[in-house]
């Protein structure tokens, strides 16, 4: 990014922040960039898909340290993959998932936290 | 890493499975890749293990060579 002002999170502040988010919100999307401009074609398809179905999705943009980011998601989820849900507390998946669930019409029982 | 090589590398690692990758941007782009993978082993699994069943058998290349991967997975029966 070129404007960027702000110090990078260090691995232990981007590890809080996302225990933090996981565990306060019904539902969060580790995503690149944010709500209004999400900066990968794969976080703002998983936004989309989200948004289908609740209003309410909190947004963690992860390119503001995204290696310390990508390190604290996987030690939830096993991933190192961005976008990724977490429902509940409980990791969804990555675009192709909420994608998938979609088809399946099974993405807004998903998301009812 | 070329489409072909991630399609023997699924059907290698995940049991019987057929694999489809294809370059939805085009033939040009090895970058962005979609996989239809399709095995009984899905049977009874959630999506998430399916896909992880599917990472699982690209390893490392997952992380490394291959930038973008679209994945869908089906059991026989779902085709």
């Amino acid at each position: 990014m070129a404007f960027r002002n702000e110090p990078e999170l260090s691995p232990e502040e981007a590890r809080e922040r996302v225990d933090e988010a996981i565990e306060s919100n019904d539902v969060v999307l580790f995503m690149k960039g944010t709500e209004l401009m999400p900066q990968c074609g794969y976080s703002r398809r998983a936004l989309g898909l989200i948004k289908q179905h609740r209003e309410d999705v909190a947004t963690v943009d992860v390119l503001a340290a995204l290696d310390n980011y990508r390190e604290a998601l996987e030690a939830h989820s096993g991933w190192e993959t961005i976008p990724q849900t977490y429902v509940g507390g409980e990791f969804v998946g990555g675009s192709d998932i909420l994608a998938e669930l979609d088809e399946r019409g099974e993405l807004a029982a998903t998301l009812e936290a | 890493m070329d489409h072909e090589e991630v399609e023997r590398l699924i059907e290698a690692g995940v049991p019987d499975a057929e694999a489809e990758v294809t370059r939805p941007r085009g033939v040009d782009d090895d970058d962005h890749l979609a996989a239809l993978v399709v095995s009984p082993a899905f049977e009874g699994v959630s999506l998430l293990e399916q896909h992880e069943m599917v990472y699982d058998a690209l390893g490392e290349h997952m992380t490394t060579d291959i930038h973008a991967l679209e994945l869908t997975t089906r059991t026989p029966e779902e085709g």
